[in-house]
């Protein structure tokens, strides 16, 4: 083993103060409404479209999307198939990823998004448009009842709240940074 | 050179030291709406910072245990025990893959320990691909705070920077332009990266993951693309349970920018099928700092920037005047703690107003923290004589109400007839340099309150 772990454990075993307890953290409650996790996500950049179900998909987004050509999903056969192995190059290309959410959070419009729905760690990401498919029977109010329901995170796993942003020039909001340009929630 | 001759250098310009105090004002502001949303914020503060208390207090155990889970998960775990053997072995890593191409994403302790120019100079390739990062590694300076690492430039300076380097229009100060500018320049970098760096905003003992917070993916899609992720972590980002992230995920954003949460809070836990992630867990004077009773809770920092953006005197000196990874309160607390000789005038850097320690969302007692270490650097001498010797004759002073009574009638009546040049010898009364003296009172306010208690009895 090396020494520095050695060291640096020691260092942290002489050097720590006495025990403190850990708290327990209650579940504050909280609005779970879809109009609030409606109106939280709209604020930082995403949209919500409702349909009546997962049937409906196909339409809604050949309406919302007309220009996507390279689109992947586990949902639908999609123009491009992904997987975990497919190259760099060819995921560069998609322009739409549509994917199943796993849950919603009220309080500040993030969706978990878990590895097993993502078809590859990158496609959430370097698609150019993002379409998350949620049950609005699945929106907690907050991060505590969404941590709650996650047993693990798996190998990977992200809360998504809106489309990638920045404000680095002057604090002025830009939408679509590096990550997806636009992000739809589709709630069922 | 200290901190009161580089802050001179910034507010020699009066419209930018303006701009930039308004500009992180506004943050402020846009925190406080966002925190007042939440009914139960000021309960979360303390759960936050009693969760840090206990973590630091069993920070032994925590760091085995995140080890073994983390091992258990696949990844490899490497250990520095300062910022030279950081930068070794990621630089070790690299070059076991062969590879020349790493992007990273925003990560202070990589900063902190040099690590960009340590690989550059061994031919490695490393881009910064946070956008305030990418701006200010073109520039070559350092970042100016630890969330807004380019608050200090101006559009007009971004669109320079970008014309000199990525081939944008002379003139261009749209920042929805500059940005596409960056994307498509940088999504090169990100399709070629063999190697991606990132910080780790937490990091959980009972899952053996990281977590990482950014707003523009950047993190995510050099990681998810590159086939080794590399995730440098300070042993002081660990908390215990997942569930903890609850609270802390709730006040980050929220205490940062006034954001309900960040766009992506993404979860690391086990490398993907083929690839490779380690983590480097580094100490560089952290265990030190742990066994400083009075400036331990330091450690509980979540590196939001709250204490800078409300900071009157960040706000009007800038983040390149504290000359230290971490500016602000919280980097005047930090910094003595590496290097008290260099850093020593960065506790003295700050009004005591005590406005840090109420934004901070992890209760650290910032300003008395700030008090302590004025102490500290008295005794260890790492004062100029010149306010020493002052302060000790104010003590004084003040400690007799005598001798109080007696300077306060000298001074009410002496000032009028001192010389200009007396008064305002530039290393006599530094306070001066730039002020005019008051017109002193008529009467004291001890004179005043006798007056008083006289008439009205
Ligand atoms: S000291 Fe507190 S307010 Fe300042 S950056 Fe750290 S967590 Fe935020």
């Amino acid at each position: 083993m090396s020494s520095s772990r050695e060291k640096i454990l020691a260092a942290a075993r002489a050097n720590k103060p006495d025990e403190k307890p850990l708290p327990i953290v209650p579940d504050f409650g909280g609005d779970d409404s879809t109009e609030r996790f409606t109106q939280v996500l709209t604020s930082i950049g995403g949209q919500v479209v409702w349909i009546d179900g997962p049937e409906q998909l196909q339409p809604v987004l050949k309406q919302l999307y007309p220009e996507s050509r390279l689109s992947a999903s586990p949902l639908f056969p999609g123009t491009v198939p992904v997987d975990a192995l497919t190259s760099t190059e060819v995921l560069a290309d998609v322009d739409l990823a549509v994917l199943p959410g796993e849950m919603g959070v009220a309080e500040n419009g993030c969706i978990w998004l878990p590895e097993a729905n993502m078809l590859h760690r990158a496609l959430p990401t370097i698609t150019q448009h993002l379409v998350l498919v949620l049950d609005h029977r699945r929106i907690v109010a907050t991060m505590h009842q969404a941590y709650a329901q996650l047993p693990s995170t798996g190998g990977y796993g992200a809360f998504v709240a809106g489309p990638s942003k920045t404000a680095d020039i002057e604090q002025s909001l830009v939408i679509g940074a590096h990550g997806a340009r636009s992000l739809v929630v589709l709630l069922y | 050179m200290n901190h009161a001759t580089r802050a001179a250098k910034f507010v020699g310009d009066a419209d930018r030291t303006t701009w930039h105090d308004e500009t992180l004002w506004f943050v402020r502001a846009k925190r406080d709406k966002a925190v007042y949303a939440v009914p139960e914020f000021q309960d979360l503060r303390e759960l936050a910072s009693q969760i840090k208390d206990h973590t630091l207090s069993k920070l032994d155990t925590y760091l085995e245990q995140f080890e073994e889970q983390a091992k258990r998960n696949g990844v490899h775990i490497h250990w520095a025990a300062d910022a030279a053997e950081h930068n070794a072995i990621i630089l070790d890593i690299i070059r076991q893959h062969n590879a020349t191409r790493v992007v990273k994403s925003k990560s202070m302790l990589t900063e902190e320990c040099h690590l960009n120019p340590h690989l550059l100079s061994n031919g490695i390739e490393v881009v910064d691909t946070d956008l305030g990062e990418r701006i200010i590694q073109l520039r070559d300076e350092a970042p100016s705070h630890l969330v807004l690492p380019a608050i200090h430039l101006k559009k007009e300076d971004v669109g320079e920077t970008f014309f000199k380097h990525l081939g944008t229009a002379k003139g261009e100060v749209d920042p929805q332009v500059l940005t596409e500018a960056a994307r498509q320049h940088l999504r090169a970098r990100f399709l070629a990266a063999e190697v991606a760096i990132s910080g780790v905003n937490f990091a959980v003992a009972e899952t053996g993951g990281v977590v990482v917070c950014t707003n523009e993916g950047n993190a995510d899609l050099g990681v998810n693309l590159a086939h080794v992720h590399i995730a440098a972590m300070g042993i002081e980002k660990l908390i215990p349970r997942l569930s903890d992230l609850a609270v802390f995920t709730r006040l980050l954003a929220r205490s940062a920018t006034g954001q309900p949460v960040t766009t992506y809070t993404s979860h690391y836990t086990k490398p993907a099928a083929g690839k490779e992630m380690h983590i480097v867990i580094v100490d560089n004077g952290r265990t030190k700092q742990l066994g400083r009773p009075d400036f331990r809770a330091s450690l509980k920092c979540i590196r939001c920037g709250a204490c800078m953006n409300t900071c009157p005197v960040y706000r009007r000196s800038g983040g390149h005047s504290y000359d230290f990874t971490v500016p602000g309160p919280i980097g005047a607390i930090l910094s003595p703690n590496i290097d008290m000789k260099k850093h020593s005038s960065l506790p003295f850097a700050s009004t005591l107003c005590g406005s840090c320690s109420d934004v901070c969302p992890v209760k650290i007692d910032i300003h008395t923290q700030l008090y302590k270490w004025r102490q500290v650097l008295g005794e260890a001498n790492e004062i100029p004589a010149s306010k020493k010797w002052s302060m000790k004759l104010m003590g004084r002073l003040l400690t007799s109400p005598k001798a109080f009574g007696v300077g306060g009638k000298l001074a009410r009546h002496g000032i009028k007839y001192l010389p200009y040049s007396l008064t305002h010898a530039r290393h006599f009364n530094v306070w001066a340099v730039a002020r005019e003296l008051p017109t002193p009172p008529k009467q004291s306010f001890r004179e005043w309150y006798q007056q008083q208690a006289n008439t009205t009895a």
